[in-house]
């Protein structure tokens, strides 16, 4: 018995042996079979704001593999915008990026450092792309007169407000300037018996330095150049002075995140709150009180910075995925989709023919705040987009941060910061020359 | 005869270093290897996603002395350390002589109090983000009943660590607790009784008998929770991304921002060895200090 059995596993073990060298070969077995199915594209891609943004890509992304037979996405939800731009960079370590990916514009000049994007000029200008885009979000994904991305989500913070916090105030119209902006948030606040209850104002934590950048540019500053940050600039210092008198008058939180400060919007903990536009949808449909949409209050001017990411192809993989990757990315940034998608979060559609089509019109009636970002983004340029970005925007954080604590001065913080981050960005871009 | 001898002893040697090798090989490959090559990456600029690197001699070591954020980060971990570790022995030896009795039940308790160990710490981390929440959670609900002010905890720059700091005391005192009491077993409890019959109070007892006789288990945990506590980086992760005002973050978080958020693979390869060395510096401290007062029981 035992004998036999002993037998019978030494045939398995040799037959296993002389199978060895054939499951060698089956590599390019599979490989050949594949080539005459669809074309496979990874993506990575993040959610970037309030609501289920997540669940919208992954539908979209089924529809377009539904309607495309020869190609085949896999949509992967990465994280955050800096989770997805780590992985990508990590897989580009490797040689092995994804087809395609969906990284704050910010991150432009860092993905070219690394030679990581497909050049899609002569493809977008055989196209409709530079004739249809809004110039202003095309612009973000522009190094040289070269287009390295199809904007696809593109966004600036906007102020929201709390309708019926407003009326028990005896407020009926949005702040304008930023001395409105903090005499209304003094008036939202609510404490009872020096227990607060509701702040007046929040700015969203996690990206308050592009909140930062727009207030920079509500004070005619435009705190970064191509090769240098400015952040020691005395309008720099001025707007980080307003946001320490907010924090001191007790008006507004020292510190918040991202998505706990629309959570707190939505659980009436804060009378106002600055966020990215893309939040809209979910703001407006989950809060309980009537949700407000204005401008950012301006001081000098209106100002605000570009935020929200374009779709950019991967450089390194066969000519067959780069094709399929623009078809990909052409759809997913075509009229109908922009328009569906600008409708069910709140982000702008790039297209102005998504703007223009009916469905989009009778939506905009009935929503007109959903327009309140469009029409800022006539006031918008580019965010931080510097070598080195996500460095200098940590610098920039830390020294935010420590002034609203209290812990440094904001003229001193600034310079700091300012002075990191330039010797980053020189660090960055010595590499790049040698 | 002394010829079959050598050829036994070879044979066995040969053995020996056999199987070694495995590990031998896993540790060169994944420990030592490593090692080497951080600090080789430390001495050059190296990107994340670019493989060319260029030579700049000890210019990532200049950077750290004027880092102010490192010299704040390496405070952060020290503050972490010295509160963590005394707090959760402390608590760790107070729970374990509780509950080294034949009581019925105590298992139960046992059970209890290791129970957070179980839990992985992502999760815990998420669970203690909502006790701690300003608006709704039931830290500062207990603490307003309690007529105390409430905090805003890890939205606060100066509450933030203390904050981490209670919660891993939560989460390492089972652990701990677990393996001083396996050493409370050991202690021959005649020790105890002479001690009552000469009129030997509690606490008296606990540092004076209970206290030398684990010492050389105490001296583990000690060189245990070092290792944890300067490895900590799951907590920061989750709860607090190093925030507000960087008053959270550590050496690893920090280490795996300059290395993965920044792509600068030189830099955060000068933190890390910085940090090998330091941890091996204090090791060798808590050796030679603690370490020489260690009670053998006469083993020695």
């Amino acid at each position: 018995m035992s004998s036999s059995k002993f037998t019978l596993s030494r045939r398995k073990f040799l037959a296993a042996t002389a199978a060895i060298p054939a499951i060698g070969l089956a590599p390019g077995l599979i490989r050949s079979a594949r080539a005459s199915g669809p074309v496979k594209l990874q993506f990575m891609y993040p959610v970037g704001v309030s609501g289920d943004i997540n669940r919208i890509v992954s539908g979209m992304v089924a529809d377009f593999n539904a309607q495309h037979p020869g190609i085949e996405v896999e949509a992967i939800y990465a994280g955050s915008y800096d989770n997805t731009e780590q992985k990508v960079i990590t897989s580009l370590g490797i040689n092995e990026p994804p087809s395609l990916w969906l990284p704050i514009n910010s991150a432009l000049q860092t993905f070219l450092g690394l030679d990581a994007l497909e050049d899609i000029t002569d493809l977008a200008k055989a196209d409709d792309i530079y004739d249809d885009f809004l110039p202003g979000f095309l612009n973000t994904c522009i190094s040289d007169d070269r287009l390295y991305g199809l904007p696809f989500q593109p966004s600036t913070p906007v102020l929201y407000y709390n309708k019926d916090a407003f009326k028990a105030a005896g407020i009926n119209k949005a702040p304008d300037t930023w001395d409105e902006l903090f005499e209304v948030a003094k008036a939202v606040t609510l404490r009872e018996n020096g227990e607060l209850k509701r702040w007046g104002l929040t700015i969203g934590g996690g990206w308050h330095d592009w909140m930062f950048e727009c207030y920079c540019r509500q004070n005619e500053l435009v705190p970064w150049q191509k090769d240098k940050v400015l952040f020691d600039r005395p309008e720099a210092v001025e707007a980080l002075t307003f946001w320490k008198q907010m924090v001191d008058g007790g008006v507004m939180p020292p510190a918040s995140t991202w998505q706990g400060s629309a959570n707190d919007f939505l659980a009436g903990h804060t009378a106002m709150l600055y966020h990215s536009t893309g939040s809209l949808t979910n703001l407006r449909t989950s809060a309980s009180f009537e949700v407000g949409v204005a401008f950012m209050p301006k001081n000098k001017t209106y100002g605000a910075a570009q935020g929200g990411g374009p779709l950019m192809i991967a450089k390194n993989q066969s000519d067959e995925k780069k094709e399929a990757s623009w078809t990909f990315a052409r759809w997913m940034t075509n009229t109908e989709n922009q328009a569906k998608w600008s409708r069910a979060t709140g982000y702008l559609a790039v297209r102005k023919s998504a703007w223009a089509a009916p469905e989009m019109q009778s939506y905009l009636a009935e929503v007109p705040a959903a327009k309140v970002a469009l029409d800022q983004s006539q006031y918008a340029g580019a965010f931080l987009q510097v070598p080195g970005y996500h460095r200098v925007r940590e610098h920039l954080k830390s020294a935010l941060d420590r002034t609203l604590a209290g812990e440094i001065e904001a003229a001193a913080a600034l310079t700091e910061a300012n002075n990191n981050s330039n010797r980053e960005i020189q660090r960055v871009m010595r590499r790049q020359q040698s | 005869m002394s010829h079959s001898f050598a050829q036994v002893w070879r044979k066995e040697v040969l053995l020996a270093y056999a199987l070694l090798l495995p590990s031998a090989v896993f540790l060169a490959v994944f420990t030592y290897w490593p090692i080497l090559r951080s600090f080789w990456f430390s001495l050059h600029d190296v990107m994340l996603g670019d493989s060319r690197i260029f030579w700049l001699g000890a210019e990532n070591y200049l950077r750290l002395l004027d880092d102010g954020l490192f010299w704040k980060v390496l405070g952060n971990t020290a503050f972490y350390t010295l509160t963590t570790i005394p707090l959760s022995i402390t608590v760790a030896l107070l729970l374990a002589v509780a509950l080294d009795s034949k009581l019925r039940g105590m298992s139960i308790y046992r059970s209890a109090f290791f129970y957070p160990v179980m839990i992985p710490s992502v999760a815990a981390g998420m669970v203690w983000v909502f006790l701690y929440a300003p608006g709704y959670g039931p830290i500062n609900s207990a603490l307003e009943f309690l007529g105390l002010p409430r905090l805003d905890w890890l939205y606060d720059s100066a509450w933030a660590l203390p904050a981490i700091v209670l919660m891993s005391i939560w989460k390492y005192s089972g652990y701990f607790m677990l393996i001083l009491l396996a050493a409370l077993k050991l202690v021959p409890s005649d020790l105890y009784e002479a001690a009552r019959l000469d009129g030997v109070g509690p606490v008296s007892r606990l540092l004076h008998i209970t206290v030398p006789l684990i010492s050389p288990t105490l001296y583990f945990v000690i060189v245990i929770g070092l290792l944890h506590s300067y490895q900590i980086f799951d907590y920061v992760y989750v709860m607090t991304q190093g925030g507000p005002a960087d008053s959270t973050n550590v050496l690893t978080f920090y280490i795996y921002q300059n290395g993965f958020q920044y792509q600068d693979i030189g830099y955060a390869s000068t933190i890390a060895n910085t940090l090998l060395v330091f941890v091996l510096g204090l090791i060798g401290l808590v050796a030679l200090t603690l370490g020489r007062r260690v009670h053998y029981m006469g083993e020695r």
